[in-house]
């Protein structure tokens, strides 16, 4: 089978001189849920959004479906980034719109420019964004402003805006990380259940190793811009968690 | 290696580190030319820097020494070649004031310069205090500034006059002021309301942050930015006079100079609303493949319709109070009727427009608050 991702020698390097990313080579199978972990500053956010550019990379190539995403004109990245859903850890939901408008400007890349100015969905595209809603259990807030959901609601109205895209792959960059430990898990399971039920390939960004053992099935880690750990998640001894994280870390556990 | 563990090896994360001798190029490559760029800024920012404290020191020299306050026409001349020679004096030292301030506020080279201290360290922070105190003492010489004339008992005697008069209004000529004042709240009015729609669509192509993409979005960008800071700069009482000589004298005079310098003014004030805009959403609907306008109407849109309100609001203030004023060089309305009875010197009629224009901006000011307050 081949690699849903590909990507080979990526680097990015930020206009203030910090290598963000060096070297940087990975090959994602359709239906892995993929945890990348490593400490604050370690180059996890900036190598979700170089493969949906929205950083560009500064060197280095990124193949997703076979395409190869770093020379595409705007317009065929348009086409391809609608294939990429992505989450945040802010949620990034706009906040004085209804959730349900939040869920429908997730299919925005297929929509006429002037009749999503002036608002005017379908039938269809209205009961797809219910059935999302539904999926992640909000259905009945669906006509509340996107701000007077609680943080865990508001990442589940992002996943169903994700979904509304009909993506492949799901870029989740840290998407518990401002979330409290019960909420977390709750998110986390929606997760899973997108990557299991809808089997669509994921890529976290995370922060507990503990999520990391109890969702994902292989784990890639990363230090000072480089991969320094790439294998299943049980793989992580004591000895390789003090190498990704450095001597005085402990294990902090999320139940 | 497909399920197993890639051999490790121990790498520290460290800045400017490279691998890739492509990369680096490319890095340093930028690096220099930023570097060459910021020397030349630096060194345009000290002449002017040096020019400014010449021609304050020589300003000073000619008024205390020569009892004049003017400069004489050749002094400029070389004042210009002492700047040059003062500014390449500067420019020896790495911690000239144009370098200095160059060097900190530029974003690659800011991450080179590791230098730190207090002002009075330095010799530049001294050049930096000697600068502002010529500034103050220009001010008082160059404002020929006379506490003695303001006291004086002739000119207390014609203050007397003029507001005596004033707060004696003549109230027969009530109903014409009336009418002037209804012209004026409508020039206001007017050119508040072809500004708004045009300086919204101008802003979103006058925010950096928008116009990043592309050489010509960068390009019209600037464009745009300059039109705009040429158009601010250059007053409502001016672009009145060109008018009233372009359409003659009139209402629409007013109103196109007040829809031109609002047009320009709103829409700084909204690109910069809009450069202040929190990314995230952004990202989020350019993740879902949306086109340019799309993101800009789902995701700066919905953040900064409030601030836009408030200030259009205040810029509808602002155009009241211009608009009274417009009239004095031919703006119409009841500026206009101010400057005929002050021409003659009828003193009680001044007053009754004076009063008028006071009542009705308080009023506007009045309103334009409790609106303010609804919408937040």
């Amino acid at each position: 089978m081949d690699p849903i991702l590909e990507v080979s020698h990526l680097h990015k390097i930020y206009d203030s001189g910090v290598h963000a990313l060096s070297d940087v080579s990975l090959k994602v199978m359709p239906g892995e849920f993929l945890a990348i972990i490593g400490l604050s500053g370690s180059g996890k956010s900036t190598l979700l959004r170089c493969i949906n550019r929205l950083i560009e990379p500064s060197n280095g190539s990124v193949k997703f479906e076979g395409v190869e995403m770093t020379k595409l004109p705007q317009t065929e990245l348009r086409q391809m980034r609608r294939k990429i859903g992505m989450i945040f850890q802010q949620f990034n939901l706009i906040k004085r719109h209804t959730v349900l408008k939040n869920v429908l400007s997730g299919g925005l890349g297929t929509k006429p420019t002037l009749s999503s100015v002036a608002g005017l969905y379908s039938s269809e595209e209205r009961d797809k964004a219910y059935a999302y809603l539904d999926m992640v259990g909000l259905a009945e807030k669906a006509l509340k402003r996107a701000d007077e959901l609680s943080g865990g609601q508001q990442q589940r109205v992002a996943i169903a805006r994700a979904l509304m895209q009909d993506p492949d792959m799901l870029l989740a960059d840290e998407p518990v990380a401002s979330l409290d430990p019960s909420t977390s898990h709750s998110v986390m399971k929606y997760l899973e259940e997108v990557n299991k039920k809808l089997g669509k390939t994921i890529l976290c960004n995370l922060h507990f190793l503990s999520l990391v053992l109890q969702y994902t099935t292989r784990v890639v880690a990363l230090k000072g811009g480089s991969i320094v750990f790439e294998g299943r998640p049980e793989e992580i001894n004591e000895e390789w968690f003090k190498r990704i994280y450095g001597e005085e870390a402990a294990a902090v556990e999320i139940h | 290696m497909k399920n197993g563990s890639r051999e490790f090896t121990e790498k520290k994360p460290q800045l400017l580190k490279f691998t890739d001798s492509q990369v680096q190029n490319s890095y340093t490559g930028r690096l220099l030319r930023a570097r060459r760029k910021g020397l030349l800024k630096a060194f345009l920012l000290d002449y002017v820097l040096s020019y400014y404290f010449v021609f304050g020191v020589t300003t000073l020299y000619y008024h205390f020494a020569e009892e004049s306050v003017s400069l004489p026409g050749p002094a400029f001349g070389w004042m210009a070649l002492a700047a040059l020679v003062v500014a390449a004096a500067w420019f020896q030292f790495s911690e000239s004031l144009g370098r200095v301030m160059i060097f900190k506020t530029d974003k690659m080279l800011k991450s080179q310069e590791t230098t730190n201290f207090h002002w009075h360290q330095k010799a530049s922070g001294w050049f930096g205090f000697a600068l502002f105190a010529l500034t103050i003492v220009l001010g008082y010489v160059l404002t020929e500034m006379d506490l003695p004339l303001l006291f004086s008992a002739e000119g207390l005697a014609g203050a007397q006059r003029i507001f005596s008069s004033l707060v004696t209004p003549n109230l027969s000529i009530f109903n014409m002021v009336i009418n002037a004042m209804i012209v004026t709240i409508f020039i206001a009015f007017t050119a508040t309301a072809i500004a708004i729609p045009v300086a919204f669509v101008l802003s979103f192509m006058c925010s950096r942050n928008l116009m990043n993409f592309s050489s010509t979005s960068r390009f019209v960008y600037a464009a745009l930015r300059f039109l705009f800071n040429f158009t601010r700069s250059v007053e409502p009482l001016i672009w009145a006079i060109i008018f009233s000589v372009w359409v003659g004298i009139g209402p629409f005079a007013g109103m196109m100079a007040l829809m031109l310098h609002s047009i320009a003014s709103l829409a700084k004030l909204y690109s910069e609303q809009i450069e202040s805009i929190d990314r995230g959403p952004i990202e989020a609907i350019e993740a879902t493949g949306a086109n340019r306008i799309q993101v800009i109407w789902y995701s700066v849109v919905p953040q900064v319709v409030l601030p836009f309100l408030s200030y259009t609001i205040y810029r509808w203030d602002i155009n009241i109070r211009m608009a009274t004023i417009i009239g004095l060089v031919g703006g119409g309305g009841v500026g206009t009727l101010l400057m005929q009875y002050q021409g003659l010197a009828q003193w009680n009629e001044v007053g009754t427009i004076i009063l008028t224009i006071a009542v009705v901006v308080w009023l506007m000011d009045y309103i334009s608050a409790k609106v303010r307050e609804a919408i937040y």
